[in-house]
């Protein structure tokens, strides 16, 4: 087994998944000293392979929004930046409201969305048709849809990041598991991992849908829960469709990637947790394919490829938690992206640099941080757009 | 055809292939009547628009693809026309002959980087993403008339035992369940076969997914399937037993995709009813059983033999009866011509001696490889087997799995020849409680390097010209999966994720045998350790609208 090649390091991260990579990057580029990174499974095995690629600004409130449209600024220059294309294709977000009281609520989604000076719009049941080839007539009431937003491809993504890190000098041991967190003096001093320990004052948690598991080993407990999200792809067609479709009422989404194949998912209620790993249920192929030809019938002539599982870290109020956290000083949380980590990470990594850093940052603690689920308050806002 | 032959021919149904009038003989597929004018390039790949014709005979490629009555993506090996029926051709812009797409594949004859490319600069991202969008994709999406066609009523069952397979091995314990009295289902994809006597046979029926069974066996396995073109099945079995046999395997060399490159079930397949195959002097690549019966069976098309290493005294006279030459202990470099292979060249292994061959049709004998994705798929223990090459179900001597209620019977599980059936017999006697259960059969060799690892240690050191094609369903050629190592990457699955190897319609059956090969040598492991990509549902692509179908017959799942 590979082993860790210095015994101590300014930072060890939890997670090689795209927000680890990017918080790994981040700090190597602020000069912050020797970084690892530990995962215990392979490169883009977790749900950062595993997503439907969708990157989108239209959120319920005003702090997701942000960070939502400073990434979408990181993902253009991407390809740029790293070397490698991420096709990165801003051809919209349209969530379909079935009912007055859905698009209502979608309205106000967009006129907050509009006030931060994006291009976000309602459409009528007519302007959705257009753009969604082939629905089915009396489908939906109308939608909420913003141009700038879309999709990538998750993968090169990964391969980009994880080069540019290591070229700055982070080690990330791959197959390398994290069993625990020392301290001294009440502030974290070393991380266990399963090709031995070592010595460094900053853990961050980038586990993603483990982060809840990897905090409880800490000693630092968080209320996130994880959830089995399956997806599948049907056979690549020619472009027929262009934006990212989410409804509203069930979370079913679908999209038309690069290589032409139609890729979606809709929620399942699956028990929460890791244990039942991440295969495909025998009710998702039926579920998924009466829901997508009930809503655009021609799809019934295409055929499923294969499908697949992660899971959503959630969060009880559907913010991410980043933050260091006061019950064990440098323990940073990196986590609770409820299954958008990876239209997030290029913005949130910086603030988890910041954490890190203990440098300033925009966010504030009260909405982001840990102390929220154990503080004396009830949550200040709730990010209820938990969809797609 | 002749007036002699319409008096001894029913006639069949009458369709139009891309707008002329063809006339089917009664269970003839779509390709059957291709296949009258010879071997049909009826695909275009679908990155650099390269003209391919069928490669597997089976169902199991991309390249037979045609769109009927507004379906797309349909195989024209496996449909059978119905009268009125419109068969058209997908991929090709204006026509399939003449692409211009096809421009791709000669401006940039080293491959489009599309994973380090088309990045700079930034105000062109629009128009590169219009370009490359177009060049991807199988044919346009289907049209609503034709998926409201496809709406068949659902078909539930609960059985016994379900047998996944009606070849020799699932015909003998199907054999032996109906004598004592068992009434297995047996399902097969073929579109006709000799009926199972006392057992129900249902044909072109293909397992979509085998989940794997809950810990506590409480439950019979749930299987999802479809009958063709779209009835959806929901199978309740107490028992399975896999005989879905094996296949040939494809090989690497340069220009490996042109049309007249098949694998021998192509070969056998595209000569049905002891008709001549759609070649007239083929070269046989192989040294083994499945090379001598290529070269017996078709010997009046079949020119040369080229052995990967030496060739048996038997396989020696079958070829020298049949007036076939020999190449022993040769590398397959490259295969020449465009539309249709001309020409291969081989290097003698050892002298270096390089000679080319003249041929129209390259036959892939060399390694028969088991389907084994659905024993993946349901989580059987697997063991890799440095010969062929291949990951194959651990089981005891009567075919138990590691799965409790699942077997593996024939090819699928490394019996060869007469083995065949007595293995799914043995099979039938321990699902009557006849045979209790036993040790895992170690008989067969677990490790050592295989014949392949050496044979592609010494080809992958040699230049490479031409194009070589790890993936033909997804156009993704050898140096694109090198790269992956190169890159610092290791395993198969994040080879699968960075190059988008085996995620094609055949579901990596005919990359991922030598794909582990290569990893492995450039990783410098063995292939076992390569590991194998997980094998997702469906097994075999599967309409939605049969899936849809069969939604309400699903039993309530654990949910909250």
């Amino acid at each position: 087994m590979t082993s860790p090649r210095r015994a101590a390091y300014a930072v060890t991260i939890v997670g090689a998944g795209i927000v680890g990579l990017f918080t790994a990057y981040q700090l190597a580029r602020a000069g912050a000293g020797p970084i690892l990174v530990v995962d215990r499974g392979f490169l883009s095995g977790g749900a950062s392979g595993r997503n439907g690629g969708g990157v989108r600004q239209q959120w319920d409130t005003r702090a997701t929004v942000r960070l939502a449209r400073e990434s979408v600024a990181a993902y253009r220059r991407f390809g740029r930046e790293f070397g490698y294309n991420i096709w990165f294709r801003q051809s919209g977000y349209l969530f379909l409201a079935e009912t007055p009281a859905e698009l209502a609520r979608l309205t106000t989604v967009s006129q907050l969305v509009r006030s931060e000076g994006l291009d976000a719009r309602i459409l009528d049941p007519e302007g959705v048709a257009r753009r969604v080839d082939g629905i089915a007539p009396g489908a939906v009431v109308g939608g909420a849809y913003l141009g700038s937003d879309g999709t990538l491809y998750p993968f090169p993504a990964i391969w980009g990041v994880y080069e540019a890190a290591r070229a700055l000098g982070v080690e990330v041991l791959l197959g390398v598991d994290a069993t625990g967190v020392t301290s001294k003096d009440g502030h974290v001093a070393g991380l266990v991992t399963s090709a031995g320990p070592v010595a460094t004052p900053r853990v961050v948690n980038a586990a993603g849908g483990w982060s809840g598991e990897f905090a409880r080993r800490a000693g630092v407990e968080v209320p996130n829960v994880a959830t089995r999200h399956e997806i599948l792809a049907l056979e690549p067609m020619r472009p027929f469709l262009d934006p990212m479709v989410v409804r509203v009422s069930d979370g079913l989404y679908f999209s038309q990637t690069m290589r032409g194949e139609i890729v979606g998912g809709l929620t399942m209620h699956h028990p929460p947790g890791t244990t039942g790993g991440m295969s495909t249920s025998p009710e998702f192929l039926p579920r998924m394919a009466r829901t997508l030809t009930a809503l655009v019938p021609r799809l019934g002539g295409l055929n499923v490829l294969r499908a697949w599982s992660g899971f959503y870290d959630d969060t009880p109020d559907g913010f991410p938690v980043i933050g260091e956290d006061p019950r064990l000083p440098g323990f940073v949380h990196a986590h609770g992206f409820g299954g958008h980590g990876f239209m997030l990470a290029p913005a949130a990594s910086r603030r988890v640099a910041d954490a890190v850093l203990r440098t300033p940052s925009d966010l504030d603690p009260e909405q982001f941080g840990p102390q929220r689920f154990f503080g004396p308050r009830a949550p200040a806002a709730v990010e209820r757009l938990q969809l797609g | 055809m002749t007036a002699d032959s319409e008096m001894v021919e029913p006639a069949g149904p009458r369709f139009s292939f891309e707008g002329r009038p063809r006339e089917a003989r009664p269970g003839d597929s779509v390709l059957d009547v291709l296949l009258r004018d010879g071997l049909p390039n009826l695909q275009r790949s679908p990155h650099y628009h390269r003209p391919r014709a069928p490669l597997c005979g089976l169902g199991q490629c991309t390249n037979c693809l045609v769109r009927v009555n507004g379906r797309p993506n349909v195989r024209a090996c496996r449909y059978e026309p119905a009268e009125g029926d419109r068969v058209e051709t997908e991929n090709g812009w204006p026509s399939r002959r003449f692409d211009a797409l096809a421009g791709f594949d000669l401006l940039f004859p080293s491959g489009l980087d599309t994973l380090h490319g088309f990045r700079r600069p930034a105000w062109a991202t629009r128009f590169y993403q219009f370009v490359v969008r177009r060049l991807t994709g199988f044919g346009a999406p289907p049209s609503s008339e034709s998926a409201a066609r496809l709406r068949a009523p659902p078909e539930v069952r609960s059985v016994d035992v379900l047998i996944l397979g009606a070849g020799r091995a699932g015909r003998a314990c199907a054999a032996r369940l109906v004598a004592a009295g068992g009434s297995p289902l047996v399902i097969d994809r073929a579109r006709s076969l000799e009926p199972v006597s006392g057992a129900e046979l249902l044909t072109r029926t293909t397992v979509s997914f085998l989940p794997p069974r809950p810990a506590d066996g409480a439950r019979p396995f749930e299987v999802l399937a479809y009958t063709e073109p779209a009835r959806g099945l929901l199978l309740r079995a107490q028992r399975v037993v896999v005989a879905v046999g094996s296949y040939d395997a494809s090989l690497l060399f340069g220009s490996n995709d042109r049309p007249g490159v098949m694998t021998a079930d192509g070969a056998l397949a595209m000569a049905p009813r002891g008709g001549p195959p759609p070649f007239r002097a083929a070269i046989v690549f192989g040294a083994g059983d499945r090379a001598a019966e290529v070269v017996r069976r078709l010997e009046a098309q079949v020119s040369a033999l080229v052995a990967p290493g030496v060739v048996p005294p038997e396989l020696v006279r079958v070829c020298s009866d049949a007036g076939v030459e020999i190449y022993p202990r040769s590398l397959l470099v490259r295969a020449h011509g465009r539309s249709r292979v001309r020409s291969v060249e081989l290097v003698a292994r050892g002298s270096g001696t390089v000679s080319r061959v003249a041929c129209d049709a390259v036959v892939l004998a060399h390694r028969r490889v088991p389907n084994v994705p659905v024993l993946f798929q349901v989580g059987t223990r697997m063991r890799w087997h440095g010969d062929p090459g291949a990951y194959f179900p651990e089981v005891d001597p009567a075919g138990r799995t590691s799965v409790p209620g699942l077997w593996a019977v024939g090819s699928v599980a490394g019996a060869r020849g007469a083995a065949s059936p007595l293995s799914g017999d043995r099979a039938a006697r321990s699902l009557l409680g006849a045979l209790p259960a036993g040790p895992v059969d170690a008989s067969r060799p677990e490790a050592g390097p295989g014949e392949f690892e050496g044979y592609y240690r010494e080809l992958l050191r040699r230049p490479r010209p031409g194009r070589w094609v790890a993936c033909p369903c997804e156009d993704i050629l050898l140096k694109e999966l090198e790269a992956v190592t190169a890159g610092g990457y290791r395993g198969v699955e994040v080879a699968k994720r960075y190059s988008g190897l085996g995620t094609g319609l055949c579901q990596g059956r005919y990359c991922l045998p030598d794909a582990l090969l290569v990893l492995a040598l450039h990783e410098g492991r063995a292939p076992s350790e390569v590991g194998y990509s997980t094998q997702r549902p469906p097994v075999h692509p599967t309409p939605l609208a049969a899936l849809a179908a069969l939604e309400p017959q699903m039993a309530p799942s654990e949910e909250r």
